[in-house]
C-alpha cells in the first residue's frame, strides 16, 4: 500500500520552489504525495501514539500530536487548512519515532501488508513544504543560515564553529587523515561534547582499529534534513560522500546516532545504488570489540546507573541490546534497568531542532527524563547520544537533587583505563587558538 | 483560512476569555487548533469537515477557569462542549454547534494518593495507562480498562460513563468514581459524592446524584476533578480462549462461565463467526486455525494466587464442557495482553469486490440481555449484508458480546456489531444511508428490549433520535433535570434529543 520507492521530499516539477503567490501547487503536490499515509491514520483514528508522544506529554495539545499531523494532510486535501494555518503543529516534534512504534496499524498489521506510518517523514517533508513556501521557522532559518556558510552546525549557543577548528577535540591523538575507514564526527561531539569524541576514538586506537578522519568534514547534514532545508542538506551530503570517496573510504563509523540515521535513511535515498558505503553504528563496534576482548575493561567503576535509551537507536533504528550488553560489560556498575519499550514514551527532547525552536519543551521533556531516573535511586543516567546528553545535563544539574550524565562511550574508556580528555559541556574558550 | 464562527463568538468573546485564562497560547480560535478537534475515531463524515468546528477551543488549568468560561458561555448563550481524550466512539466530545469547546488535556495532575483510604484524586485530563504507571509503585492501580486504556482521559471515561474489559470484577467507570467535582452549565462548581463524602462509596443522605454526573455525555456540566477507586494490583492475571465449531455452543458456554460465581470473573467475550472471519484476514493468531472454528469465547480472571489457581480449573472445565477447544497458552495469553489494540485496523477493510481499502471503524455498543443475543446477531448482520450490498462501501467485521453487568458478569453484554465504512467514499448519499443502517441496527436493539448504548452515550445521528423512545416515560424526568440545570441549553446542545427539553411543551 506505501510507495516504498517514493523519492524523499517534494518534486518541484522543474520549478524553483518557491511560491510566493499562494497558489498552492506545492501544497497540491505534497497533499498528492502524502494523502495515503495520512489516510491510514485518520481513518484509524485510535490516538494510541498520544501519550507516547514526548512534546504532547508536556504541552498536551492535541495540534502537536502525530494524529493531528496526519489530519491536517486530510483536511488540506479538503481545502480547510492551508500550510500557513499548520506549520506550527509540525515544530512540536523531535523526530524520535515513538508514535510510528505505538501505531496499531504499523503494530497488528503493518508485516501482512507492508504498511508502516510514516509520521517522522510527513513531518519532515512538510517542514521542507514550509521553506518552499515560505512559512519557515525565524530560528531554524537562522541557523541553516549559519550553516550554509560555516558547513558545520552552528551548535547551540555561542559555541565558536568553523572548518578550522572541526578536528581540535582530537588534538594530541595522532589520528590520520584518510583511508579505508573513516570516522564521522557528529557537528555537537565535535564542538560541545568533545569527551564524547575522545573516549570513541580512544577506544578504537586501544583496540587497534585503523581509522582516519575526513579532508574536510562537513556536517552530515541530517538536522537541515530534519528541519526541512532539503537542498542543504543534500549539498552536505555531496560534500562528504566526494570527500569519502577521494580518500578511498570503504567504511564509516558513525558514533552518533544522529549521523547513523542520515547515513543509513537519508543518503541512500539521495544516491539509490550509487553508495557503497558500509555503515557501521558505533555502540555495536565498541562492544564487539569488548566482546573479542579486544577491549578489555579492567577499571572497576563504582556507580549506580540507569540507561537512557537514546530514541535514534532505540525507536528509529531498534538498538537497545548493545549498549545494554556494553554497561553491563564495567566492572563496578549496578545497573538498574527500565525496558525499552517502556522508553518509547521518554525521550531528552533534543533531536529533531526542537531546542532551537522551543528550548522551553526541550528543556521540560529532560527534566521529566531525569526525574524519571531520580526514582530509581541511581548517582548517574548514562546515554548514549551527544545530543540528549547537553539538556540531560542541564536538567541533571538543575535538578533539586542534582544527576550526573555520563556518556556510554566516556564510562567505557574510563573502565579501560583511558584517560579521556576534552569537555562535557563546552569548550573552555581561552583554551581555543 | 478561515470558517466563520456558528455561535455568537466573535473577536470581542475571545477577547473575554483571554482575561480569565490568559495570554500564553490557551485561548485557540486558529483553523488548526479547531480542525483537529472537530472528530472523535467514529466514522465522519470528512465531506462536512467544516459543520462539526468548535469556534474557539480552551486549554484550562483549573475548575475556576471552566468555571468562568462557563459562566460567560451562560451569559452569553454560546455552546460549550467539553472534550478529553477525543478517543469516544460516538459524538460526544464534538461540537455540533460551534461555541465554546473546553479541552481538559492539560488538567492532568494527580492531586492525591491516599493508601489508606484508598483513593486517587486525579484530574480529568490523565490517562489511565500512566496513572498506573505512577500507581504501580504502590501495589495498587486503577481498575478502568477500555479499549482505549492507551489514549483515553479519566474525564471522557467519566462523562460517557465508560464501560471495562475487565468490569465483572471491578466495576465499570461509574463503579470506580468515588466523587468528583463538576462545573454545572451555570457555572457553579459543586462537588459530587456518595452524600456529602468526599471518599464514601456508600450514602443514603440526599440523592444519589453520582449517577447522574457519571454518563451524561457532557450535557450536565464538565467534571474537572475526580477521586477514584485504588484497587489492590491483581497477583495473577490468568486468560484462556476456546474455540467453536458453532455459535450457538459458544454462546451456551458463554452462559456457563458467567453463571459460574467465581468472584475473579472479569470478562467473558465472546466472538462470532464474521469476527473469526475478519481477524483471519491476516491475523497469524487466527490464520493456524482449523476453517471449523466458529466462533470463540475469551474469560479473563484477576486476583490472588490463591484465588485464581483452583478457579482457573473450574474455567477450564466449563470451557471445554460443551465441546470448546483450548486455544493454548500462547494465543490466550497473548491475545489477551493485545485486546487494547487488535480489533479494529483500518487496514483490514475490503470492498464489495474484495480489495484492501482503508476504512474507519463504527462500533455499535448496545446493552443487550443474554436471552436474544443469537436473533440480534441474525438480524444485525442481515442488515449490514443489505447496504453493504446496495453501497458498496460498508464492510461487516464482525461481531463481539462482552460481560455488560458491573461486579456481576452474567444476564446482559454489551454487545457490538463492527462496521467498516470506506469514508473516502463518503458523500450526502453515502452518509445518510450510514446513518439509515446504524438507526435501523437501533430499532433491532430496542425491539429485543435493549439499550442502544452501553458506553458511548447516544450522541450523533442515528441513534440519538432514539433515546426519547427508549427512555419511555422516564424521558420526562430527563428533560426537566435538563432544564432544571442547564436553562438556555448551552451544555453540548444538541446531543441525545434533549434539545425537546426545550421546546414549546417540552417539558410537562
Amino acid at each position: 500500500m506505501q510507495d516504498g520507492d517514493q523519492k524523499y521530499g517534494l518534486d518541484r516539477g522543474g520549478g524553483d520552489g518557491y511560491d510566493p503567490n499562494g497558489d498552492g501547487e506545492l501544497q497540491r503536490q505534497f497533499v498528492e504525495q502524502w494523502r495515503t499515509n495520512a489516510y491510514g491514520c485518520f481513518s484509524s483514528g485510535h490516538k494510541f501514539c498520544r501519550e507516547v508522544c514526548p512534546v504532547m506529554q508536556v504541552t498536551r495539545n492535541e495540534n502537536h500530536t502525530p494524529t493531528a499531523f496526519h489530519a491536517n494532510i486530510v483536511a488540506m486535501e479538503q481545502g480547510l487548512v492551508d500550510v500557513a494555518d499548520v506549520a506550527d503543529d509540525y515544530v512540536h516534534c523531535t523526530q524520535c519515532g515513538a508514535c510510528e512504534l505505538r501505531c496499531p496499524n504499523t503494530l497488528f498489521t503493518g508485516d501482512f501488508y507492508r504498511h508502516r506510518t510514516r509520521t517522522v517523514d510527513v513531518v519532515k517533508a512538510m517542514r521542507a513544504l514550509m521553506v518552499d513556501t515560505g512559512n519557515e521557522r525565524e530560528g531554524w532559518k537562522v541557523w541553516n543560515e549559519r550553516l550554509a556558510e560555516r558547513h558545520n552546525e552552528p551548535v547551540l549557543g555561542d559555541v565558536p564553529v568553523s572548518q578550522e577548528h572541526v578536528a581540535d577535540w582530537a588534538d594530541g591523538l595522532d589520528i590520520p587523515i584518510g583511508g579505508e575507514t573513516i570516522l564521522f564526527v557528529d557537528c555537537e561531539a565535535a564542538f560541545y561534547r568533545t569527551s564524547y569524541t575522545r573516549a570513541f576514538a580512544q577506544l578504537l586506537q586501544k583496540a587497534g582499529v585503523e581509522f582516519g578522519l575526513m579532508r574536510e568534514q562537513w556536517c552530515c547534514g541530517g538536522p537541515a534534513a530534519e528541519m526541512g532545508y532539503v537542498e542543504l542538506a543534500r549539498k552536505h551530503a555531496d560534500h562528504n560522500v566526494a570527500d569519502w570517496r577521494a580518500v578511498g573510504a570503504k567504511r564509516i563509523i558513525a558514533p552518533d546516532p544522529h549521523d547513523y540515521i542520515a547515513f543509513t535513511e537519508d543518503y541512500p535515498r539521495y544516491y539509490g545504488d550509487d553508495y557503497e558505503f558500509e555503515i557501521v553504528l558505533g555502540v555495536e563496534l565498541i562492544n564487539d570489540l569488548v566482546k573479542q576482548g579486544r577491549i578489555r575493561l579492567t577499571e572497576p567503576v563504582e556507580r549506580v546507573v540507569t540507561y537512557h535509551d537514546p530514541c535514534r537507536l532505540n525507536k528509529r533504528k531498534g538498538v537497545h541490546a548493545a549498549p545494554r550488553e556494553l554497561l553491563r560489560a564495567v566492572p563496578g556498575i549496578e545497573f538498574k534497568d527500565v525496558d525499552h519499550v517502556t522508553q518509547w514514551s521518554y525521550c531528552s527532547g533534543g533531536g529533531g531542532g526542537l531546542p532551537v525552536e522551543k528550548p522551553e519543551i526541550t528543556e521540560e521533556i529532560s527534566r521529566r527524563r531525569v526525574a524519571r531516573a531520580q526514582q530509581l535511586e541511581v548517582d548517574a543516567l548514562i546515554s548514549a547520544c551527544p545530543w540528549s546528553e547537553r539538556p540531560l545535563s542541564q536538567a541533571g544539574a538543575s535538578a533539586d537533587e542534582p544527576l550526573e550524565v555520563l556518556d556510554l562511550f566516556e564510562l567505557v574508556a574510563r573502565a579501560a583505563g583511558i584517560e579521556v580528555g576534552g569537555h562535557a559541556q563546552g569548550p573552555v574558550q581561552e583554551a581555543r587558538p | 483560512m478561515s470558517v466563520a464562527f456558528k455561535s455568537g463568538i466573535d473577536d470581542a468573546v475571545v477577547e473575554e476569555l483571554r482575561a480569565i485564562i490568559g495570554d500564553d497560547g490557551r485561548v485557540l480560535p486558529n483553523m488548526s487548533s479547531r480542525v483537529n478537534r472537530t472528530r472523535v475515531p467514529a466514522p465522519f463524515p470528512v465531506h462536512r469537515w467544516g459543520e462539526y468546528m468548535p469556534d474557539v477551543v480552551i486549554l484550562p488549568r483549573t475548575a475556576e477557569e471552566v468555571s468562568e468560561v462557563v459562566g460567560l458561555a451562560n451569559r452569553l448563550r454560546i455552546p460549550v462542549v467539553p472534550r478529553a481524550g477525543g478517543t469516544g466512539l460516538s459524538d460526544g466530545a464534538v461540537a455540533l454547534r460551534g461555541g465554546i469547546l473546553v479541552d481538559v488535556k492539560l488538567m492532568n495532575l494527580i492531586h492525591e494518593i491516599d493508601l489508606v483510604d484508598r483513593t486517587v484524586t486525579v484530574g480529568p485530563g490523565i490517562n489511565m495507562l500512566k496513572l498506573n504507571e505512577e500507581l504501580k509503585r504502590h501495589g495498587v492501580f486503577y481498575p478502568d480498562d477500555p479499549a482505549s486504556y492507551p489514549c483515553s482521559l479519566v474525564g471522557g471515561r467519566i462523562g460517557t460513563g465508560g464501560w471495562s474489559l475487565i468490569g465483572g470484577r471491578f466495576g465499570h467507570t461509574r463503579e470506580n468514581v468515588v466523587s468528583l467535582q463538576v462545573v454545572l452549565p451555570t457555572g457553579e462548581i459543586v462537588r459530587i459524592g456518595e452524600g456529602g463524602g468526599r471518599k464514601l462509596r456508600k450514602s443514603s443522605t440526599g440523592f444519589n446524584l453520582k449517577q447522574l454526573f457519571t454518563g451524561h455525555q457532557g450535557t450536565l456540566g464538565i467534571c474537572t476533578e475526580a477521586t477514584l477507586e485504588l484497587a489492590p494490583r491483581p497477583e495473577v492475571e490468568f486468560a484462556a480462549f476456546f474455540a467453536f465449531e458453532d455459535y450457538r455452543t459458544a454462546w451456551e458456554t458463554t452462559g456457563d462461565l458467567t453463571r459460574s460465581g467465581l468472584a475473579t470473573l472479569a470478562g467473558v467475550v465472546l466472538f462470532d463467526e464474521w469476527k473469526i472471519a475478519y481477524l483471519r484476514r491476516d491475523d497469524e493468531a487466527y490464520i493456524p486455525q482449523p476453517a471449523s472454528v466458529k466462533a470463540v469465547v475469551a474469560v479473563a480472571m484477576y486476583g490472588t494466587r490463591a484465588e485464581v489457581e483452583p478457579a482457573s480449573k473450574v474455567v477450564m472445565k466449563l470451557g471445554r464442557g460443551r465441546g470448546g477447544r483450548y486455544l493454548g497458552d500462547e494465543i490466550s495469553a497473548g491475545d489477551w495482553a493485545s485486546r487494547h489494540d487488535r480489533y479494529a485496523t483500518p487496514l483490514h477493510g475490503r470492498s464489495k469486490d474484495g480489495q484492501a481499502v482503508m476504512m474507519s471503524w463504527h462500533c455499535e455498543d448496545a446493552a443487550l440481555n443474554y436471552s436474544v443475543l443469537p436473533q440480534v446477531r441474525e438480524e444485525w448482520h442481515a442488515i449490514v449484508a443489505g447496504f453493504r450490498e446496495e453501497y458498496g462501501i460498508f464492510d461487516d467485521w464482525g461481531m463481539f458480546a462482552y460481560t455488560n453487568g458491573p461486579y456481576k458478569p452474567w444476564g446482559d453484554y454489551l454487545v457490538e456489531i463492527d462496521v467498516g465504512i470506506w469514508e473516502q467514499r463518503l458523500n450526502d448519499e453515502n452518509w445518510d444511508a450510514w446513518v439509515r443502517c446504524k438507526r435501523d441496527i437501533s430499532l433491532v436493539t430496542l425491539k429485543y428490549g435493549g439499550s442502544i448504548t452501553a458506553c458511548h452515550g447516544a450522541t450523533r445521528e442515528g441513534d440519538a433520535e432514539l433515546v426519547p423512545a427508549e427512555m419511555g416515560s422516564s424521558w420526562e424526568v430527563v428533560k426537566r433535570i435538563k432544564r432544571a440545570l442547564d436553562p438556555n441549553n448551552i451544555m453540548n446542545p444538541g446531543k441525545q434529543s434533549l434539545d425537546q427539553a426545550y421546546e414549546d411543551g417540552g417539558v410537562a
